[in-house]
């Protein structure tokens, strides 16, 4: 089976997933997308998510909070502000993220005239990270 | 005839200073190792960046998108003839000293760089590094003639040259003579005008506020342990002052790390970007790239990345290039003190002996004359 190389760097964990791999399934701002070897050049950047790496007959899942993607047909380089697998996923910390994140964009959309101190593109964000580490880690959002 | 006593108290003074400077040298090493360690981490993510930068970069010549951080040197030569604007340097050194030469290289780098005025023998034009164009951009402008006004970097090279000496000699006589002296004047206030500095570190702060440069930010109290976020925050301001239009052109001065025992001054051109010198390192690519959602989107967001990474990864390379020069000043200064204290040893006995000799031969001397 055909396979395609996948490089993810963070700018503070250096290189943290290298591998052969067959397929990967991510989500860019313009939605879902799968990269198959000898994809055509592609530049586009990620929104938060569990990603799908698909290898060897197997899958396991990165978390990426955002950044960068760059398909070549012989390679996939992704530029994360941070990647996390699931071993290094602290799922109480992610726990309790998402309830904080979850408070915060409910309290806002309940009435948003009153709470203009919230930064909402902040809690989105911070929620959708959440929701993604929680992804990967398998553990059913509350 | 030097004092039993005082050359006690010096060679107890000089061990004092050993011990300190051996605390140091540790102190030292082992902050080196945790900023090698972040350091090592970055590049993977620094060299990535710049390589998908060479990719895109390369294949967007020839069909331009307008952005504004994109120039090729035919629009910034352009661009030079009209306009007045400020240079930036940002220089990133130490907040503390006591680490060899770190810091005065930097500062050499950077007034050879900020002072440059295109009239170094050696053009670097055919230079294939594609991070630093502030001189390039400079030896380019060397052919152009002036048009009624000044350009800015002409107006540079007449102040930091006193006088039109030099100018008028590759201007092709730009302006007649009046004031010929070649002495280099830099608190000249139309030459300080034209440059403002980022600076991160004390030492780099005092250093060229002394020299009466204008500063219009400094970050003190960082150097050892950069964080992201201020990398984040120099490039927002660099951006915006360049967005403005008050500021054409940010190069940044730092130490760049290569091991454990050297490191060596780099300049890196922030912005513009200049895509001329991309397009040679990739000329043989010819494919296409699919934007998602599209060029001028996606490059809004991936060049002020890539810009504060620069920034951040310099700022890492120049934290670990300081604490291993403070590593190795401080450990020739205790081995230098251990010797001091060897040879102090030496004097010390012989002076010692001397008196005791001294002793003997008087007491002999008397105990002669009772006979």
């Amino acid at each position: 089976m055909a396979t395609i190389l996948l490089e993810v760097a963070t700018p503070d964990k250096g290189e943290v997933y290298k591998n052969d791999i067959n397929m990967l399934i991510t989500r860019s701002i313009n939605g879902e997308l799968g990269i198959l070897p000898k994809h055509a050049n592609l530049l586009t950047e990620l929104i938060p998510n569990a990603m799908r790496i698909k290898e060897g007959g197997g899958e396991t899942q990165l978390f990426v909070s955002g950044g960068f993607m760059e398909v070549t047909p012989e390679k996939i380089t992704i530029l994360a502000d941070a990647a996390e697998t699931p071993d290094d996923i602290d799922i109480e910390r992610a726990k309790d993220a998402y309830k904080r994140a979850e408070e915060r964009v409910t309290t806002y959309k309940s009435a948003p005239k009153n709470h203009e101190d919230i930064d909402i593109d902040r809690a989105e964000a911070a929620l959708a990270r959440a929701k993604a580490r929680l992804l990967v880690k398998g553990v059913p959002i509350p | 005839m030097a004092n039993l006593q005082h050359i006690r108290r010096r060679i107890k003074s000089v061990k004092n200073i050993q011990k300190i400077t051996n605390a140091m040298d540790m102190i030292a090493r082992s902050r080196f190792n945790a900023a090698r360690e972040a350091l090592l981490s970055n590049l993977p993510y620094v060299a990535k960046t710049k390589e998908i930068m060479r990719r895109v970069m390369g294949q967007m010549r020839g069909q331009e998108y307008e952005h504004p951080f994109l120039k090729t040197r035919a629009d910034l030569i352009a661009e030079q003839q009209e306009g007045a604007g400020k240079f930036l340097f940002i220089v990133i050194a130490s907040d503390k000293g006591l680490a060899g030469s770190f810091s005065s290289n930097v500062f050499k780098a950077a007034h050879d760089t900020i002072e440059y005025d295109g009239t170094s023998e050696n053009s670097s034009l055919d230079d294939d590094d594609d991070e630093n164009f502030h001189r390039k951009n400079f030896d380019a402008l060397k052919g152009i003639k002036p048009s009624g006004k000044r350009t800015p970097k002409q107006q540079r090279q007449m102040s930091a040259t006193g006088g039109i000496a030099r100018t008028t000699s590759h201007q092709g006589g730009a302006t007649s003579s009046t004031n010929i002296s070649v002495t280099r004047e830099y608190n000249d206030a139309d030459y300080i005008d034209g440059i403002e500095l980022i600076t991160v570190g004390r030492k780099a702060t005092t250093h060229f506020r002394q020299r009466g440069y204008n500063i219009i930010k400094s970050y003190h109290g960082i150097s050892e342990r950069p964080q992201y976020k201020y990398a984040k925050e120099i490039s927002d301001l660099v951006m915006d002052r360049f967005a403005s239009g008050e500021i054409i052109d940010v190069t940044l001065i730092y130490n760049q790390f290569k091991s454990a025992i050297s490191c060596a001054p780099d300049e890196v051109t922030l912005l513009p970007i200049v895509t001329d010198d991309y397009a040679k390192a990739s000329a043989n690519l010819k494919e296409e790239y699919i934007y998602e959602p599209d060029a001028v989107t996606l490059l809004d967001k991936f060049l002020p990345r890539r810009i504060a990474t620069r920034i951040y990864g310099a700022m890492l390379h120049s934290a670990a290039s300081e604490l291993s020069s403070r590593m190795n000043a401080m450990s020739n200064a205790t081995d230098n003190a251990q010797e001091l204290v060897g040879r102090l040893n030496l004097f010390y006995n012989k002076v010692r002996q001397a008196g005791i000799t001294n002793e003997i031969n008087e007491i002999v001397g008397g105990a002669n004359a009772l006979e």
